[in-house]
């Protein structure tokens, strides 16, 4: 029989004051309804349209950074890919009594874990005057750039963030890891 | 070339590109994932709309939530309109936006910020 407890994973949600959790491969779809879900939810209980929006706006940066993360692997053709790279799991919830919480994991190879953890630590040193500067910088670069659009969304979940972005890297096997990012809106 | 219509799904705004009236209106969300590829027939038809009318052009965008890609191809938008206006044509944007969230202003003000073409915003909220 399959050891998953849904009771218990259930109560681990609650404990962590999560709304909303989705684990598996994510789709434009999936995406979009999800969003729909967390928008409903935030305009039931919040009156800030603004804050409602950063809470979806950096929902939505980091699935769709997973998704074209994945598609830029699927066209590279990485031998070997034993991992989805879309096989996300994100969830929404309650950081505290005045913050939201949007957070997501997903595998990532090795190889591009430096770049991706030296551009959220440089950006954790900038305040928001820097962080605008950095996002007018980068909106400029062309596509053409391996990491410039899911470097424009990391820049975009930083400033709409009331605390720097935080991360964790876990081993997966030894070309892969697990990168899960944590934003508190 | 001719006037293009599109309507709007979940994550992409109604697109309407009038060639009679020069005039370019965007309602809605914009977050597709693939923005490059939404954005890039709307992109084509002012390139062409430009360089084949002297025509003068207008711009409305109501835009609710505007991802980071969608974000790259406005700019794209905005400099051939920037473009064109350096050169001489007469070029309106006008962007419309609710008060209620206080992200909407910045962004269109992001935006005008790169630009000297008569850049107008409108609160649409009615307290």
């Amino acid at each position: 029989m399959n050891s998953l407890d849904l009771w218990e994973l259930r109560q681990q949600l609650d404990a962590a004051k999560i709304l909303i959790c989705f684990n598996g491969p994510l789709s434009q779809s999936i995406i979009e309804q999800l969003g729909l879900a967390v928008k409903r939810y935030l305009e039931a209980e919040t009156l800030d349209e603004g804050r409602l929006y950063d809470v979806f706006a950096v929902y939505i940066e980091q699935s769709q950074n997973i998704q074209n993360y994945n598609a830029r692997k699927a066209a590279e053709g990485v031998p070997g890919v034993v991992w989805r790279y879309d096989a996300a799991t994100i969830a929404i919830g309650r950081a505290d009594a005045e913050h939201y919480l949007v957070t997501s994991g997903n595998p990532v190879a090795r190889a591009d874990l430096p770049a991706l953890t030296g551009m959220l630590d440089a950006l954790a040193g900038l305040d928001a005057e820097g962080l605008k500067t950095r996002f007018r910088e980068q909106r400029r670069k062309p596509r053409s750039e391996g990491m410039v659009n899911a470097g424009l969304g990391l820049i975009d979940m930083a400033r709409k963030s009331s605390r720097p972005l935080e991360y964790q890297v876990r081993d997966m096997d030894e070309h892969t890891a697990y990168f899960h990012l944590i934003a508190v809106i | 070339m001719q006037s293009y219509e599109k309507a709007p799904t979940v994550s992409t705004p109604w697109v309407k590109l009038d060639l009679e009236r020069g005039r370019i209106d965007l309602v809605g969300d914009s977050y597709p994932v693939n923005s490059f590829e939404f954005y890039q027939p709307i992109v084509q038809w002012l390139n062409e709309f430009l360089t084949q009318s002297r025509q003068a052009v207008h711009v409305e965008l109501e835009l609710t939530y505007v991802n980071t890609g969608s974000i790259k191809s406005m700019l794209e938008l905005f400099d051939l309109l920037e473009e064109a206006y350096q050169a001489g044509r007469a070029v309106t944007v006008l962007w419309k936006y609710d008060s209620r969230n206080k992200r909407a202003l910045e962004s269109a003000e992001e935006f005008s910020e790169d630009v000297s073409f008569p850049f107008t915003t409108q609160d649409t909220f009615i307290p």
